[in-house]
C-alpha cells in the first residue's frame, strides 16, 4: 500500500496499526489451526496422550494448512491488485 | 471540500480524512482475505489430513474458490449500490435499507 501521501507521524501510525493486525491475525490463524488439526484429528479417548497416528494427522494437517494460506495469499494479492486497478479506472 | 484548492500540501483536516481511508482499507483487505481463506479451506480441503501437500485437485479448487469469491464481492456490491441507488431515488420514503 502506498503510504507516500502521509507525514512520518501517519505514517508510524499506519506502521502500527498494521503490526497490530498481524499479531491479531497470527493468534487468530494459531488458534483456528489449532481447533481445526484437534477436531479432524483427535477423537479417540481411550488414552490421556496422542497416538502416533494422530501425531502424524496433526503435522499432516499443520503443514497442509499453510500450503493453503501461501497459495490463497498468492491468488488474493492477485485479485486484489486486479480489482483495485479495476475500481480506479472507474474513478 | 477542504484543502483542494490546487494547493501542493493538503489540509490536516484532509490527510485526517486520507489516514482514516487507509486505515479503514487495511482492515477491509484483511477481514476479506481472513473470510476467502475460511471459505476456501472449508470448501476445498478435506479433514481427513492423509496427506501433508496440497494435491492437484485441491490446488485448482482453492484458485477458482478464491477467483470466485472475489466474484461474488463484485456482483453483491454491484447490487447492494443498485438496489441503495433506487432508494435514493424514492427519498421521500422513510426507513429505508441504507
Amino acid at each position: 500500500m502506498d503510504f507516500s501521501q502521509f507525514n512520518e507521524a501517519d505514517s508510524m501510525r499506519m506502521q502500527q496499526l498494521m503490526e497490530r493486525n498481524q499479531m491479531r491475525d497470527f493468534m487468530r490463524l494459531y488458534s483456528n489451526l489449532v481447533q481445526r488439526c484437534f477436531d479432524s484429528c483427535v477423537s479417540d479417548f481411550t488414552s490421556k496422550t496422542m497416538s502416533s497416528r494422530e501425531e502424524g494427522c496433526v503435522s499432516r494437517c499443520t503443514d497442509k494448512f499453510m500450503k493453503h494460506a501461501e497459495r490463497v495469499g498468492q491468488r488474493f494479492a492477485e485479485q486484489n491488485a486486479a480489482m483495485m486497478e479495476e475500481q480506479s479506472k472507474q474513478k | 471540500m477542504f484543502g483542494r484548492g490546487g494547493n501542493a500540501g493538503i489540509s490536516a483536516q484532509q490527510s485526517q480524512a486520507n489516514l482514516m481511508m487507509a486505515e479503514q482499507e487495511i482492515e477491509m483487505v484483511t477481514d476479506l482475505f481472513n473470510r476467502v481463506s475460511d471459505s476456501c479451506l472449508k470448501k476445498c480441503i478435506p479433514d481427513d489430513y492423509l496427506e501433508a501437500d496440497l494435491n492437484k485437485g485441491e490446488s485448482v479448487c482453492l484458485d477458482r474458490c478464491v477467483s470466485k469469491f472475489f466474484e461474488v464481492n463484485k456482483k453483491v456490491g454491484a447490487k447492494l449500490q443498485e438496489i441503495s441507488g433506487q432508494n435514493q431515488a424514492n427519498a421521500n420514503r422513510s426507513g429505508g435499507l441504507f
